[in-house]
């Protein structure tokens, strides 16, 4: 469920650039109703794309978020 | 009676810039070789007049989201949209470029997929699926300033857990075989993608591939080992980032009992790029 969830997260960042632009600004008012767990909330409030992927996080997605990406 | 009139596989990042930034001078160089291969490649190819070109390839999760992931997805329709994505990564930036809309063969598309489902083989349809780099990438290196022909794009999950088996990767690849024989066209296939990059998956482990690992699965397709390739295992594909190699078998099991022949082949570190044709019977 959790792993599902910090997928969906990752694509809409990939995807909508709105949510992108309000998660750079407040990750963690974006995320206040998301079903996340505190570990993953924290990797994504640091940007954390190390751990992000440990906890399930798609590498592809984690790879390709304009302008939160690097190889 | 329908043929397929050329078959080849390839590494589909073929962009410079990409591996000058992220490997340096080295991998510039060793892609641009490639570039060139596939360039050659694809004058074979055209020459074989294929009236269709099915490319197999894979889902970076640009089309598809974790609301739905296929196992493997014909895309059918009369034509298909290069994929446009505000900020994209470098190398879908590298489509800038090309031509906004591709024909597809709507005719050869249909019957892979009604005659899959007949078969047991139940692919998923997309009318509106658009093509990322894993597609126009090579298809537009083989083509040039040539126009593609009608294509049949055709998505293998490669990356999100469960994947298709190898085995039944190849299974799909003779479904397409057979289907071709039964019609009237000349074909071209393709797969693309690999060799091994990115094991497990994991960001920790970016910047690795497993030399050994392709060297000897690329001997399997030399000699036509195709019980060898069927057999690997999910985790072995995964741990050694051969996860691209699942679009290699669908090619595989169309070209069977073809050979292999190697146009291109260097090991970069990062990730193994391949270049092979297929010996066609």
């Amino acid at each position: 469920m959790s792993r599902y969830e910090v997928n969906v997260v990752l694509y809409r960042l990939k995807k909508d650039s709105a949510y992108r632009t309000r998660f750079a600004e407040d990750a963690c008012s974006v995320l206040g109703d998301v079903d996340l767990t505190e570990e993953e909330r924290d990797a994504f409030a640091r940007w954390d794309v190390r751990r992000l992927n440990e906890l399930g996080g798609a590498l592809h997605l984690l790879l390709s978020i304009p302008g939160l990406s690097r190889h | 009676m329908g043929q397929i009139v050329y078959a080849a596989a390839m590494s589909h990042v073929l962009y410079p810039d990409y591996y000058d930034q992220n490997v340096g001078a080295h991998g510039r160089r060793m892609v641009e070789e490639l570039i060139d291969v596939v360039r050659d490649m694809g004058r074979t190819m055209l020459g074989a007049r294929p009236d269709a070109l099915v490319v197999i390839a894979d889902d970076h999760l640009n089309v598809f989201s974790f609301d739905a992931i296929p196992a493997m997805c014909v895309r059918i329709g009369r034509s298909v949209d290069r994929m446009v994505q505000e900020d994209a990564i470098e190398f879908d930036r590298a489509l800038d470029g090309l031509p906004a809309r591709y024909p597809l063969h709507e005719d050869l598309a249909n019957r892979i997929l009604e005659q899959g489902l007949e078969s047991s083989f139940d692919f998923a349809a997309s009318w509106a699926a658009p093509l990322d780099h894993a597609f126009l990438s090579p298809v537009s290196t083989l083509c040039g300033d040539r126009p593609a022909p009608p294509l049949v794009p055709f998505w293998v999950n490669c990356f999100v857990s469960p994947m298709p088996t190898a085995r039944r990767c190849f299974a799909a690849g003779r479904h397409i075989a057979r289907v071709i024989a039964e019609g009237p066209w000349n074909v071209a296939i393709i797969a693309t993608g690999g060799l091994s990059h990115f094991p497990e998956l994991s960001f920790a482990r970016i910047g690795t591939s497993d030399a050994a690992f392709d060297r000897r699965i690329v001997g399997w397709m030399e000699h036509g080992e195709t019980d060898a390739l069927c057999a690997l295992t999910a985790k072995e594909i995964h741990e050694t980032g051969s996860h691209e190699l699942l679009n290699w078998m669908v090619l595989i099991g169309a070209a069977s009992p073809g050979k292999a022949r190697v146009r291109f082949f260097g090991e970069m570190g990062r990730v193994d790029l391949a270049a092979l044709e297929w010996s066609l019977s």
